[in-house]
């Protein structure tokens, strides 16, 4: 025990890079290859960490000085799902979580609890944050392996549950998506839209798709959204044109720059989930099975892109407006395709109610947001992500606003 | 033409997930049959902006408008069931 001690007190660029290492050889890797990827893992985090410190120290103090100026209390800064996967794969039960996750999934598979296997190993992230944040909140390693491997265990059977909705509206035979994030909506969008067909004339109204993407287009592009974000935040802190223009360039480039780290990451996260999932295939074929894919496979549907567009504004406002949330909606505005895509095919496709179940989970999840703020950046302090001293918190929509996640972490807070 | 090195997008929800396993192994496979390619990854949402510039756009996701270039779809790449297929599919567009 004191060697694994030892190796999590390292901290993740360097811990992480040991631990895939290893596991690569134990799955059959060259060793060439596999010290190949697990530098290029341990190179993602530094680069995460050096767009995370442009993002907070820039965005910070504006979202101080907006504050200050209009009384709009949006203090915690939406880093964003990349962040956030860092943050959660860099963690001690994110050292953990593709075992833990592999063993779940394998028990469910053999006593047909479940019929997903689940390949999308990077999508595990989702497990180690939820477990990431009870152990911050227990502080107990062992409660947050049982947290992530609950979280684990609940998307499965998920996954399993909106297969069919999700094959025949997606067109995607043999598939089902158990994806932390976007299968969380589900038990909220299943009532609401049931709800919805009770309300007389609201029940009627339906919305073209291609007149909303072309007209809310804009939104798709996260370096221009970024850009016009950064310049309207300037604009309320108050800034000169120069700092202003600064802010925009800023965010523009934290847009683009972060996924761009997160991918060095999954790169040297492939020849692990390559070799994983050749092992969970030859074991588990056939018809009865189901191939358990990123959500990222969907998001391109007309209907699910239509409704992300019209909701970045819309979450924007609801931040602004909705007593109790603290958080400044910023990186993961790019990430709402992902709570929508499982809500689209539960409204068969209907835009307007999509909009309306989005807008609902949405202001939720902002307050879920803002409550697990303090447990996120502790975590991200964990594991030595840097921060300007104090002053600011983080927080993200995905999976900070995952009421899934939520729920695990107040059940696993009582023992 | 043979020279001309093809330029490959590659969409997925993300940009970064599924299109990034994807460029992999497209590059693999170029480099195994010499092909010299370049390949971008984008977000589905931001197609349009780099469809111009492109010979083939390659998308794990559903892609309604391929604004007018060829789009193959290579989810079997991420499944695994067809894989080769997909793989020879997109190669011998690069060749062409």
């Amino acid at each position: 025990m004191s060697i694994i001690k030892y190796l999590l007190d390292l901290g993740p660029v360097v811990m992480l890079p040991i631990i895939i290492f290893v596991l690569g050889l134990i799955l059959g890797e060259k060793p060439g290859k596999a010290f190949r990827s697990a530098l290029t893992i341990g190179i993602g985090f530094i680069g995460i960490n050096l767009v995370i410190g442009l993002l907070v120290n820039n965005l910070g103090p504006a979202a101080q000085a907006m504050v200050k100026n209009m009384g709009v209390k949006l203090n915690i800064i939406d880093v964003g799902w990349p962040a956030s996967a860092a943050i959660a794969f860099a963690s001690q039960v994110g050292a953990v979580v593709i075992p833990v996750g592999l063993v779940v999934n394998i028990i469910m598979l053999a006593t047909r609890l479940t019929k997903t296997v689940n390949v999308d190993f990077w999508n595990y992230w989702h497990f180690a944050f939820t477990g990431a944040l009870v152990t911050v909140a227990t502080k107990s390693f062992i409660l947050g392996v049982i947290g992530a491997a609950l979280d684990a265990a609940i998307v499965l059977v998920l996954a399993d549950w909106t297969a069919k909705m999700v094959q025949d509206f997606y067109g995607l035979p043999g598939i089902s998506l158990p994806h932390g994030f976007s299968v969380a909506y589900v038990p909220f969008a299943i009532p609401l839209n049931k709800l919805i067909d009770k309300i007389p004339y609201i029940n009627k109204i339906e919305a073209d798709t291609d007149t909303i993407s072309k007209r809310f287009g804009v939104f798709g592009e996260p370096i221009v959204l970024g850009l016009i974000l950064g310049l309207i935040l300037g604009v309320l802190a108050k800034y000169n044109v120069k700092e202003t223009l600064n802010l925009g360039m800023s965010m523009a480039g934290v847009m683009f720059l972060m996924p761009r780290m997160v991918k060095i990451l999954m790169e040297g996260l492939i020849p692990l989930s390559d070799a994983a999932k050749i092992f969970m295939q030859k074991r588990f074929k056939g018809k009865e099975f189901y191939i358990g894919l990123d959500s990222a496979i969907a998001v391109g549907h007309p209907a699910a892109i239509a409704t992300a567009l019209i909701l970045v504004p819309i979450t924007i406002l609801i931040a602004i407006i909705l007593p109790g949330n603290h958080v400044l909606p910023f990186g993961d505005l790019a990430t709402i395709p992902f709570m929508v895509v499982m809500i689209a095919p539960i409204t068969k496709g209907n835009v307007f109610r999509s909009v309306l179940i989005g807008a609902i989970v949405i202001a939720v999840g902002l307050l879920i947001a803002t409550n697990v703020a303090p447990l996120l950046t502790q975590a991200a302090i964990d594991a030595s992500f840097k921060f300007p001293s104090g002053a600011t918190e983080i927080s993200s929509i995905c999976d900070g606003a995952n009421p899934l996640t939520w729920v695990i972490l107040q059940i696993m807070k009582l023992f | 033409m043979l020279n001309k090195k093809k330029k490959v997008l590659v969409a997925c929800g993300t940009g970064i997930a599924t299109s990034t396993v994807v460029a992999e192994k497209i590059l693999e496979e170029c480099k195994k049959e010499n092909l010299e390619v370049d390949i971008t990854q984008c977000k589905v949402t931001e197609v349009k902006s780099y469809a111009d510039n492109v010979d083939l756009i390659v998308t794990t996701t559903i892609l309604k408008d391929g604004f007018g270039k060829k789009v193959i779809n290579a989810l079997p790449l991420i499944t695994g069931i067809g894989e080769d297929d997909v793989l020879k599919e997109i190669i011998d567009e690069i060749k062409k």
